[in-house]
Order: C-alpha cells, then structure tokens, then sequence
C-alpha cells in the first residue's frame, strides 16, 4: 500500500489515504487525548489490586489511534473533495470545490518530527469539531502540490505556479517589545494562578517554608511592601510569559503575496500555513490595544468574505510596528489615503456622550463614598481614578471618526482597543441606522454597515444623525438612488 | 462632499392586527408570572412588603409591556419596498431602520408562529449573504406577505449575482 498517489484521472478518482507515517502519529495523540480515561483506570487498576484494567485501557486506546488511519480515507474528484472518517459511526464529508475558501496547514511537535502536516479546508462556513473537513498527516513535501489542486477551481488561472511572490512583512525580533502589552499576558498569569490555587498548592505553600519566609518578610517590609513585591513579581511573569508565547508563535512569521493569494506562515514548534485569496478580500481593520498604541504598536486583521472576522483565522499580522502593520494594508488595498488619510470627527454631541459615559461611575463612587463617610485615604484613589476616566473619556472621543469616498468606508473608535476598520464599499450588503433613546435626545446615530466578510457588521459609532444616511449614501450609491431618498436641505 | 441626503420614513405600517398581537403575546408570560405570585400567597402569606414589591413590579410591569409598549411599536413600525431596495423602521425605546438592495438579497422566508396563525399574520424575513444584515418584516397580514415575497423573489431573480 500506500503512498498517496495523485488523484487519478479526473472523472474516476480513487479514495486515498493519509501518510502510513500517521500510524505512528495516531497513538500518541489519542493516548494524549485519553489521559482521563487512562488515569482512571490506573486508580480503578490501583484500587482493585488488578492493573490488568490499566493495561486494558492503554491497548484499546492504541488500537484507536491505529484504527483511525485505517478507517480514513479521501478524494478529490471532478467537483468535489471528500472525506471518510469514523470507527463506529461512518461519516462522509464532502465539500464542493468551487466553495473552498481557503487552505491552511499546521504542524504540531509530533506532525514535524516526521515530516506531516494536517491541512484544513474551509469553505468559510466556519466547521467545528465534527463538520471540520481537515486531512490529518499528509507528507509535508506534497502539500503544496495538494494545496494547488484543491484551490484550482477557485484560483482558477493561478496554475501555472507563477514565482514566489513579494515577501510583504517578515517578523523581527523587535516585534516582541510589544507582546507584553497586549492583555493576553496577563490572562495566562491569572489562569495560572487559578489552577495553583486550585490544586491546593497554595495551602502547601502557606505550611511551607516559604510560607514562613513570607510572614517574616511581611513583618520586616509590612503589607504594602509585600504587596508591591508580589506586583512586581506578577508583571514579571506576565510579560515573561507574553514574550515567550509571542516567540512561539509568531517567530519566523511571513506574511507573502503571490499575485492573487496571501500566504501567511507563523509558529516555532507548531507552524501554521494559511492561504487566503485575495479576491476575496473586503478590507482590513488595524488594531491597537492602548500600552502598545503608546509605543507605537498596531496589529492587522483581514477582513475577508468567508473567513471570520476575529482571532486567528483572520490575523494577518500580530502586534507590530505601526508602520509596518499600515503598509501591509497599504500593499494589500492599494489605497493609501484609506489606511494614513485624515478622519472627519463626529462632534460635540458624540464627545459629550464619551464623557458623561466615562463620569458617570465616578460620580455615582462619589456619591456613594461620601454617604457612607468613607475614611479620608480613599479620596486620593477616587481622584486618581476620575482622572483615569477623564483621559479615557478624552482618547475616546478623539479616536472617534470615520472616513468615506472613493469606494471605501473607515471607522475609527475605541481606545483601550483602538480600531480602524477600512471596508470596500462593493462588499457592503446592508445598513443600519440605530438610535437609543439617549441617542435619540444626543441626535446622533450608529451606523452600521453589513458585509459577508470579516466580523459582518461594522459600525461607525453616534455619528451625527443627519449625517448618517449621507454617509451610506456616499459608500453605497444605490442608498442615494431608492425611492425614499431625499437629497438636499429642504427635509426635517 | 456631495450633497447630504435624508431618508425619508417607510410607507406602510404593520397589520392593524399587530399592537393586539403583540399584547397577547407579552400577556401570557405576564399572566404567567402573576400566577405564580398568586400561589406564592396561597402557599406562603410570609412579609407582606416582598408579595406588595413583587405586586408593584408586575403591575408595572403589565402597564409597560402590554399597555404601552404595543402601541409605541405600532407608531413606529413600518416597512416599504421598491424595485432596489427594502426599507424598514423596527424598535420602540431603541429604534433602528435598516435598509439592504435587492441585488443582494438571497433569501426571502415567511414565518408564522401559532399566534401570528390565531390572527392571520405573518412575518417576512429578507436574508442577505451578511447574518448582520437580515431585514425582519414583522406582524403583516398574511396576504400582504403573499404579496409582498412574491413581488421580492421576483425582483430578486433579475439579479444573478453571487451576492457576496
């Protein structure tokens, strides 16, 4: 048997299998995948003085893992690919090819170590688990081979395998001073910390001697001391883990282009490969979490019909300079003036609305300290955090605008995750005009724009609300040319 | 800048049937909740003041949703189609109007629950390749709605586009 061969002609396309390689592969990830199981039946095995039961469970769940090579098995005929995969319960997927948005490969540790790579097919539906149509363990060498085949209805022209394209952005180790000042960081730290606390390794911890080195620290540094070492510890490992996992992640990223196709490539120990087509491309929204916009940093997403408008799928580039991040858009949409150009600002009823919002907790932490007479230190901490509010009032309202003509839309809003989304008017299917009651009074709107692409809806927000449909007017003609349209001054 | 332009409001109005519909059907989740303060009584006569402050709240409640709520949705609601587009106003205290072209639309779905069946409506949703941009025609008579998909499918079938 077996070495995937190339499907045969078209009209009479064999089932193939994976890599024989993957017998190998199989085992372990399902023995990694069981682990509750197998523990269990090692305390089941423990228990009963019977460790038949361990050895049991650790057989089946081998055969598994050999079983689902045997047991999966692929086509690719004239107008569709499809996968047979299943033990017990035999299923069939299978996509038309004229549908497949994109294809993606990752590697992880094991998948490397013998040359495999799993590719994914997506046809934008966004599967998950069961309706996921990837090919666990083909041969890293015929990948791009498979890759050309399956995308060739819809690169359609794109066979003849034209040079490798342009490199348009290639990471830098100075891209990690900005892995810390994104939240991920943090998070891991905390998670961390829930699961040690949880596991009990704090209560073994506090009988330790480490717990009684902190006590004696305590009484040497008091708690405000101690507080601040364990902050500065905190941050420590919080920025430690950031750039770690940023480095693993994202060292040796390339982001390519190729006429019509995008070629991202990213990860250390596991890579990820992902092909978008770049008709398919709607615009690009660049991002920039607060720490990182302070020096400088900003992260692009795609926004691209069939592919999600969020996290991974779409990530082009992670936080980066700015510069960098804005050229890549500029490359991309070939508008310069949409991803640098000037952003008209939405006004004083918009900026009222950002800063009442911002005060409005101050004033009510006020209020509620000063009935329930508060002790005199905590006044300072409300000062420092009405200040806070203020200046997140001020860079909210400042970052506020939006941009229309020459076929594309940019909003800009936010500041603690400042974005500016640029959308190709040919991809906007639909507005919303949506006011609140408050919007209402303010006479401002939000203006929502529905696209199939990216995060589907986008919106420009308290815009002023005689403002709104000239703004859909200006991106999209048709609003202009409906029945209901009323150009000029003369209504309302 | 090119000149700025205004929308004027949708035409028609929902069915006549509507704000009774709409009443109905926030009654019975109302009534529901009074039931169940009554047998709370029944079973526990406990602090007055919690079975007065869960009395208030229904009332109130009822009053809003039943009384008042109906009625402003009815003054609100409209919706109006022409060859390029459709075109409605929804919401009472939060009001929206969506629009989406003709050219884009992929779906047109009618929807009859079994209250909309008891008073002879329907609803008519307009679905475009965007999930952000569905347009919900709600509370239409149901010849109206017959009406209404048959003139939308046929506009629709002019525009042979992949709608994405």
């Amino acid at each position: 048997m077996s070495r995937p061969e190339k499907a045969g002609t078209p009209a009479e396309a064999r089932w193939l299998r994976l890599s024989p390689l993957m017998l190998l592969v199989h085992p372990v990830h399902e023995v990694g995948r069981q682990i509750p199981v197998l523990v269990g039946a090692v305390v089941l095995g423990s228990a009963t003085g019977n460790p038949i039961y361990a050895v049991l469970a650790l057989v089946l769940t081998v055969v598994v893992g050999l079983a689902r090579w045997f047991t999966t098995s692929y086509r690719i005929g004239p107008g569709d690919v499809q996968l047979r995969t299943g033990i017990l319960q035999r299923k069939v997927l299978s996509l038309p090819r004229n549908r497949i948005r994109s294809v993606s490969t990752e590697a992880r540790l094991l998948h490397r170590l013998f040359g495999l790579a799993v590719v994914r097919v997506s046809t934008g539906q966004e599967g998950r688990g069961d309706t996921e149509f990837a090919l666990d363990g083909i041969e890293a060498r015929r990948v791009p081979e498979l890759r050309a085949e399956l995308l060739a209805e819809s690169l359609a022209g794109d066979e003849e395998q034209p040079a490798p394209g342009r490199v348009l952005a290639r990471w830098a180790p100075s891209w990690l001073r900005y892995a810390p000042l994104s939240s991920a960081g943090l998070l891991t730290v905390a998670a961390a910390l829930g699961i040690a606390a949880q596991t009990g390794l704090v209560a073994v911890l506090e009988d330790s001697e480490i717990g009684a080195f902190g006590a004696a620290t305590v009484a040497r540094f008091g708690v405000l001391g101690v507080v601040a070492i364990v902050a500065a510890g905190l941050i420590a490992a919080a920025v430690l883990a950031s750039v770690l996992q940023s480095l693993l992640n994202y060292a040796n990223l390339e982001l390519r282009r190729d006429a019509e196709v995008l070629h991202l490539r990213h990860g250390l120990l596991r890579v990820r490969e992902q092909t978008f087509d770049m008709r398919r491309l709607r615009g690009g929204t660049l991002r920039e979490p607060l720490l990182a916009r302070a020096i400088g940093g900003a992260q692009l997403d795609a926004v691209m019909t069939g592919v999600g408008g969020t996290g991974e799928a779409s990530m082009l580039l992670p936080l980066c300079p700015r510069t960098t991040a804005e050229a890549v858009l500029d490359d991309l949409i070939g508008r310069p003036e949409v991803v640098h150009g000037p952003l008209s600002g939405h006004g004083p009823a918009a900026t009222r609305r950002r800063w009442t919002r911002a005060l409005a907790l101050p004033v009510l932490a006020a209020v509620v300290l000063a009935v329930a007479a508060a002790p005199l230190w905590v006044w300072p901490l409300w000062a420092v955090f009405t200040a806070g509010c203020a200046l997140l009032a001020h860079d909210r309202s400042r970052s506020l605008g939006h941009r229309v003509g020459d076929g594309w839309l940019v909003a800009r809003a936010g500041s603690l995750e400042r974005r500016r989304d640029c959308i190709e008017a040919a991809g906007i299917i639909g507005w919303t005009v949506r006011q609140t009651f408050m919007q209402r009074r303010a006479g401002v709107a939000t203006l929502i724009a529905a696209t199939a692409a990216g995060a589907k809806s986008y919106r420009i927000l308290d815009v002023p609300a005689d403002l709104a449909w000239s703004v859909a007017a200006q991106t999209t003609g048709w609003v202009a040319d409906t029945t209901w349209a009323r150009s000029g001054s003369g209504l309302r | 800048m090119s000149q700025p332009v205004v929308l004027a409001d949708p035409a028609h109005k929902p069915s006549r049937k509507a704000p009774l519909v709409w009443a109905v059907s926030a009654a019975i989740p109302w009534s529901l909740a009074a039931i169940a303060q009554v047998v709370w009584l029944a079973a526990e006569p406990g602090p007055w003041w919690g079975h007065v402050l869960a009395a208030v709240g229904t009332v109130v409640g009822i009053a809003v949703f039943v009384g008042v709520v109906p009625v402003w949705r009815y003054r609100v609601h409209r919706w109006d189609v022409d060859d390029r587009a459709v075109y409605t106003r929804t919401g009472w205290l939060t009001q929206e109007r969506r629009i989406a072209p003709i050219s884009r639309v992929q779906t047109v779905d009618t929807e009859r629950g079994p209250l909309d069946r008891l008073f002879g409506l329907a609803t008519v949703t307009v679905t475009t390749a965007s999930s952000a941009g569905a347009v919900r025609i709600v509370a239409l008579d149901a010849d109206v709605a017959d009406r209404l998909v048959a003139q939308l499918t046929d506009v629709a079938a002019l525009g042979a586009e992949d709608a994405t």
